[in-house]
């Protein structure tokens, strides 16, 4: 906005006889002509940054935007803003793996903010069918999504929003995939999953369940028949203990095995006694649904709880539920009765040895110390690899993942119209449903880059979120953010740049949980979504760590009036740079850096 | 939305009373101070300046950089200046304008004593303000009596550190019996707007000690004087609290007096002097069994400050 | 109204009349029955005035600074040691181009302690500005407050009145009083055209550069010039209302004088007598009185003086190493003229000796006897 500047309205005296004076030492009027804007060498600029719970979200979510309109009671525009970059709110605020929780800066004061519960209050604000209301026209090229798993979601969700035909192939009856047949109903509904498939198909795009990419339709017909197309098959099968025995009997199943039938319901036979073998997430899932099927559930572990891959909120309920844990304990033999049934699995003492190339402490077996676990069945879930059968070998595969290049492009070079890429947990990735959604988003900026015959390196570096992994679909479809302010989406603001004198302690809202005992005995969820109020209370909690706020610091701590404020329907400050004199104040006492003090010669363009 | 300080909007946007091409220094707390100061005070006040900083920072003439009155006074003469002003004003029926004697601390703690100690022994109708940046900056850093023990100033060069403590002022002054004593902050604007507004209102001398940073005698960085200034109240060095005294008339006209400590800002973490100091170029000649003494005499008095505000009326002699 | 009154009371009832607002004052003898009086008369409200009883002489001063910048009527008085004390705020009111009144009480200098009558108190502080009024009687002495708050606010300047220790100060004359309707007319409010302004905010006395400070300072100089014809106005209108007559510079006897002797304050009494001796023995002998000695009226004393043979200078007052400041500032002021008289410097009277017209007609005699003085002060009445 144009302000008149105040230099300007400076007059100035110059006598040059006494008789121009005054007839005493009175002053005329004010300093304004002295402009000691040039005393400067550092400038102050406003600038928004990237609070670190963003940046270490795979997704790059933006969460300190959409709390910021939760605190504003905006729900329906905290969604859609939200799912700029990560576009299943209700789905990720259920399972997320929460690496922003763990990052925000709030928890050097008291604690965390609960942002997973607010994402979660945030999807459930709207009606997950409805669909994106600013569709774009078709682009003319068409896209394959094969798996329905978050991955492929993504970038059905994200391709359709840059204006790609999207058809989405599954093998299996029900679409979401690992969502839907591998994470348990406790924790996240199917009718979640089903309202969010409504809305990808309210898009536009054509969903085809029970359509097996290698049996029911092949790998070439597709990339004859498509323009892009992107591989999400996830990891369906389970890597084998490779004991004797281990084929022979129906107690003897695999984790993912046995999530999927319970999913689809299918009967699953466990006798009275599980043990799972394993320690990530689908080790406790498995254990958890075994004892909602009535079993006991003993969780065996080579290692140490320390080094569980599995969430520690997992493992914790896993406990109250009255899963037992055998730490440091590895399957050595299965003995079978006659009728397939199990009579003991022998297991050997395991130690922790020094670290291995994961950075965890390597389990070595104690000499010859072993015991027996007395259980009727055993649930291996020691990992997940997937099934590259349908590749039909025209796309190389390695160490049990697909090689892609920097846009997820499978390097495959035999004949087809398509252009092939690839993401979630079949490529070298971490397996999170976070990481699945933000490999979507990429490759669908890739497709559109190749599209327009953008080179997606240039575009990746200017779209890039903090110095993680993440980049912004807001950015590349240069949508404004919720501050009309200069972005810095390079700098990441982390606790050492936070001033907690300005942060007053504040407990996190506490979340209703039901208790062990009526959860386990049923699939149907344990906890319920915030209330407004609650979600009100926990979104005031967000310190919103480098984004401007308006709190009024650098206007009232200016040494020099040289903040000024944009005015009535106009968001923010505005430096007088006549008269700033670059002491950095305004930067130090700006509670979460959302000033930076620049190089008085740096050109930067600057709207003030 | 989320604001730090209870602070209106309004009065840091509306007709500021000090405009800017001020002479202060980059990071200068005594500027930060009268514009914090005016906010509370309002229009209707007049300003008093003894030779300081301020002397200074207004600007040279035919210009000033305040828009409120403001008469410039000898270096030990801010007290009873202002009461001359005063006078003056109640003269001419002016008694609502706030008269404020705005004075550093050598002209406070040291040459402008005499005439504090007389202002406010008459109980002249006056704001008394000593923005203390503990030394004489002006002149280039020499030590005063406001100078904390320990400091390096040009006159307690290397190898003969100020080993004095810091003149008690607060003490000093509340032996006057005046109306209104508090210490504030630069560094809590709400604080001080608080007690500026509330001094208006406020009959008699009312005395403000107030920490201003200044940057180049604390040998430190211009960007960290408000945070080290912060730092003083977080670790106890310069509590803020205020005192309250009424005088009232009994039965049979005896003279009763009433007095009530408030601290105002309890600190939320424990910070040990040593930070305080650390972060600071001028302390860094201090011993570490100087910097312990300082410790113990800080928490001393902060043990006395909270006895004497746990709400118990106070004799002045207590 | 006619009434014997001692000269500090004179100060007292002058200040009264001029509705003065603002006393500012700390006592020393042989002042302090100024202040008692004035602390009375607002006691009692015969004087609507604030007195503030301030803790030194240092803080008078910077009071009525204050009370005169907020634009109303002030006033203060001291003496001596007081007057020193007061030396750097002198310069300031002066400065400030404040018309503050001040009444000093010339009084030795410590030391030894000495409250007697002596003029080094105010003469050491010619140099701050302030425009200095030496009074010969009570009459003159109330007179002089009133036509001083005129000058002072005409030209923007404090005046300072002088007056003899005990001489006068404790001395009972009779004083016509006059009436405050006479003294409204002569002395209208004061109403400045710079003062503390809300409405209109502006700083006082700030800082100032080499680039104005000397110009701001050469100003100074020039209304301080402009006193000496304003003075002479306000003594004429004075004198149309009170009937009585006043001039920067007084003249006794001094028409076709020879000799004529230049005093100030209680000396000029004395010294009139002794005139009036030699003239009755028909020898050409004539007084110039002192009354305003800053500005100096240089002019005036050319005139009066520079046809005569021989000029007495009484000094009641020492410069060490120099002499009298009278006598060195009109040898300064009759310097250009071409047929100097021989100037006789005397140096008499210094903490509170009594000095009689005896004591002048030897004075006198000497000069008469001797083509030129034979010492430079002579120190009139020294125990050899």
């Amino acid at each position: 906005m144009a302000m008149k500047k105040r230099s300007e309205m400076a007059k100035e005296y110059d006598f040059t006889s006494w008789r121009d004076f005054t007839p005493m030492n009175i002053s005329l009027g004010t300093m304004l002509h002295n402009m000691t804007g040039s005393w400067r060498f550092i400038k102050p600029i406003y600038e928004d940054k990237v609070p670190a719970c963003q940046n270490a979200c795979p997704a790059g979510n933006d969460i300190e935007g959409w709390i910021k309109l939760v605190q504003k009671g905006e729900y329906d525009k905290a969604y859609w803003h939200l799912k700029q970059e990560q576009p299943f709110p209700a789905i990720l605020g259920r399972i997320c793996f929460k690496f922003c929780e763990t990052s925000c800066n709030r928890a050097v004061l008291d604690d965390y903010v609960s942002i997973n519960e607010l994402e979660r209050f945030v999807g459930d604000q709207v009606d997950l069918s409805t669909p994106h209301p600013d569709l774009p026209e078709y682009n003319g090229k068409n896209l394959a999504v094969v798996g329905s798993g978050p991955a492929g979601m993504s970038v059905a969700y994200y391709g359709r929003l840059l204006g790609f035909r999207v058809t989405m192939f599954e093998a299996l009856p029900e679409m979401g995939g690992i969502l839907r047949v591998g994470i348990p109903a406790y924790r996240l509904p199917r009718e979640v999953v089903a309202a969010e498939f409504a809305g990808l198909k309210n898009m536009g795009i054509e969903l085809l369940p029970k359509t097996g990419v290698g049996k029911d339709i092949t790998l070439n017909e597709l990339r004859n028949n498509y323009d892009y197309m992107f591989l999400a098959t996830g990891v369906h099968a389970s890597m084998k203990l490779n004991l004797e025995g281990e084929d022979q009997s129906h107690r003897i199943m695999s984790g993912l095995g046995m999530l999927k039938k319970v999913a689809l319901g299918e009967e699953v036979d466990l006798g009275d006694r599980v043990a799972v073998i394993g320690g990530g997430n689908t080790a406790i899932d498995a254990a958890r649904t075994a004892i909602r099927l009535g079993a006991d559930a003993t969780v065996v572990y080579r290692r140490s709880e320390t080094e569980m891959p599995a969430h520690s909120e997992e493992i914790e309920k896993a406990r109250e539920e009255g899963v037992r844990f055998r730490f440091l304990a590895a399957p050595e033999k299965i003995e079978l009765n006659d009728d397939g049934t199990i009579r003991k699995l022998v297991c050997c003492e395991m130690e922790l040895g020094p670290p291995d190339e994961s950075g965890r402490k390597r389990p070595v077996k104690k000499d010859g110390v072993l015991f027996d676990i007395k259980t009727d069945s055993i649930v291996t879930a020691i990992g997940e690899i997937p099934l590259f059968d349908y590749l039909n070998k025209i796309i190389k595969t390695e160490n049990r993942v697909i090689e892609v290049n920097e846009c997820l492009e499978v390097d495959a070079k035999a004949d087809g119209k398509a252009k092939i890429f690839a993401g979630g947990d079949i490529i070298d990735m971490p397996h999170t449903v976070v990481h699945a959604v933000a490999s979507g988003k990429k490759a669908a900026i890739a497709m559109d880059c190749d599209r327009k015959g953008v080179e997606f390196a240039g575009v990746l570096k200017k779209i890039a979120i903090g110095d993680g992994p993440a980049i912004s679909f807001s950015q590349y479809m240069g949508w404004s953010p919720i501050n009309p302010v200069r972005q810095n989406n390079s700098m990441v603001v982390d606790s050492e740049k936070i001033v907690y004198d300005y942060f007053v302690k504040e407990p996190q809202v506490e979340k209703k949980i039901q208790d062990a005992n009526s959860r386990k005995g049923s699939f149907e969820p344990y906890s319920d979504t915030f209330s407004e109020k609650d979600a009100l209370q926990e979104a005031s909690r967000c310190m919103h760590c480098g984004r401007c706020t308006e709190c009024d610091n650098c206007l009232i701590f200016c040494p020099d009036i040289s903040v000024l404020v944009k005015g009535k329907g106009h968001f923010g400050y505005a430096f007088d740079y006549d008269y700033c004199k670059g002491c950095g104040i305004c930067f130090t006492e700006c509670p979460r850096n959302a000033i930076t003090m620049i190089d008085e010669e740096t050109p930067i363009e600057i709207d003030n | 939305m989320q604001k730090t300080f209870d602070i209106p909007r309004e009065l840091m946007t509306e007709e500021e009373l000090l405009q800017p091409g001020m002479l202060s220094c980059q990071g200068c707390g005594a500027s930060l101070a009268m514009k914090l100061a005016l906010k509370g005070l309002g229009k209707r006040t007049v300003v008093v300046i003894p030779a300081c900083c301020w002397t200074i920072i207004n600007g040279v003439y035919p210009y000033s950089a305040l828009q409120v009155p403001i008469i410039h006074v000898p270096f030990e003469t801010a007290a009873i200046s202002a009461s001359g002003v005063r006078a003056g004003l109640d003269a001419r029926g002016e008694k609502d304008v706030v008269v404020m004697a705005w004075a550093g601390d050598g002209g406070t703690f040291d040459i402008g004593i005499q005439s504090l100690s007389g202002a406010a022994e008459r109980n002249d109708d006056i704001l008394y303000v000593c923005y203390d940046n503990e030394a004489y900056m002006n002149t280039g850093i020499q030590r005063s009596s406001a100078t904390p023990v320990g400091a390096w100033t040009t006159t307690t060069p290397a190898g003969s550190i100020k080993e004095e403590p810091k003149k008690d002022i607060e003490e000093i002054m509340l032996a006057h019996h005046i109306p209104y004593m508090a210490t504030t902050s630069v560094a809590y604007p709400d604080d001080m707007y608080m007690k500026f507004k509330k001094v208006r209102h406020i009959t008699g001398t009312k005395f403000i000690h107030l920490l201003s940073p200044c940057p180049p005698g604390w040998r430190i960085d211009p960007s960290k004087s408000v945070q080290i200034t912060r730092m003083a109240t977080q670790a106890k060095v310069f509590p803020l609290y205020e005192v309250r005294r009424w005088r009232f008339s009994k039965k049979r006209g005896r003279l009763e007096e009433n007095w009530k400590y408030t601290i105002n800002i309890y600190p939320d973490r424990e910070l040990p002097v040593k930070e305080y100091m650390k972060a600071q170029g001028r302390f860094q000649q201090m011993t570490e069994d100087m910097v312990n003494d300082v410790q113990e005499r800080v928490d001393r008095k902060w043990d006395e400050l909270i006895r004497k505000a746990d709400g118990r009326p106070l004799t002045p002699n207590e | 109204m006619k009434q014997v009154i001692k000269g500090n009371f004179a100060v007292s009832h002058g200040v009264k009349l001029c509705r003065v607002k603002v006393i500012s004052a700390y006592p020393i003898t042989p002042q302090t029955t100024i202040v008692e009086e004035l602390s009375e008369m607002c006691a009692s409200g015969e004087l609507d005035a604030k007195f503030i009883k301030v803790e030194s002489e240092h803080s008078a001063m910077a009071g009525v600074i204050g009370s005169s910048t907020a634009g109303v009527r002030s006033f203060t008085a001291t003496s001596s040691q007081g007057l020193l004390l007061m030396h750097e705020v002198l310069h300031w009111a002066a400065g400030a181009r404040l018309p503050i009144v001040l009444a000093n009480v010339n009084r030795a200098v410590g030391p030894g302690w000495n409250i007697w009558a002596d003029q080094t108190d105010s003469l050491s502080q010619r140099d701050t500005g302030l425009i200095q009024v030496y009074c010969e009687s009570n009459q003159e002495v109330l007179d002089s407050v009133i036509m001083a708050y005129k000058l002072a606010e005409k030209v923007s300047l404090p005046v300072m009145l002088t007056y003899d220790a005990f001489f006068l100060s404790h001395t009972s004359e009779i004083v016509d009083i006059p009436e405050i309707e006479q003294v409204d007319e002569f002395l209208p409010p004061y109403n400045p055209e710079f003062r503390i302004d809300i409405n209109n905010p502006r700083s006082f006395g700030g800082m100032i550069g080499p680039d104005y400070y000397f110009e701001e300072r050469y100003i100074m100089h020039k209304d301080a010039l402009k006193a000496l014809e304003y003075y002479q106005q306000v003594c004429k209108e004075f004198e149309e209302i009170f009937g009585r007559e006043y001039d920067i510079c007084e003249e006794y006897r001094t028409g076709d004088a020879e000799v004529i002797v230049v005093a100030a304050g209680t000396i000029t009494s004395v010294s009139r007598i002794a005139v009036d001796k030699f003239r009755e023995e028909g020898k050409k002998v004539g007084l110039m009185k002192l009354r305003m000695f800053r500005p100096v009226p240089v002019e005036r004393w050319r005139k009066v003086l520079g046809n005569v043979a021989k000029v007495v200078v009484m000094d009641r007052n020492l410069t060490a190493g120099l002499g009298g400041v009278f006598a060195s500032e009109i040898q300064a002021a009759l310097y250009p003229i071409e047929n100097k008289p021989m100037v006789y410097p005397v140096i008499a009277g210094l903490g509170g000796r009594d000095v009689t017209p005896d004591d002048i007609e030897g004075i006198i005699n000497y000069a008469l006897s001797n083509d030129k003085p034979t010492d430079v002060p002579l120190f009139w009445g020294l125990k050899e």
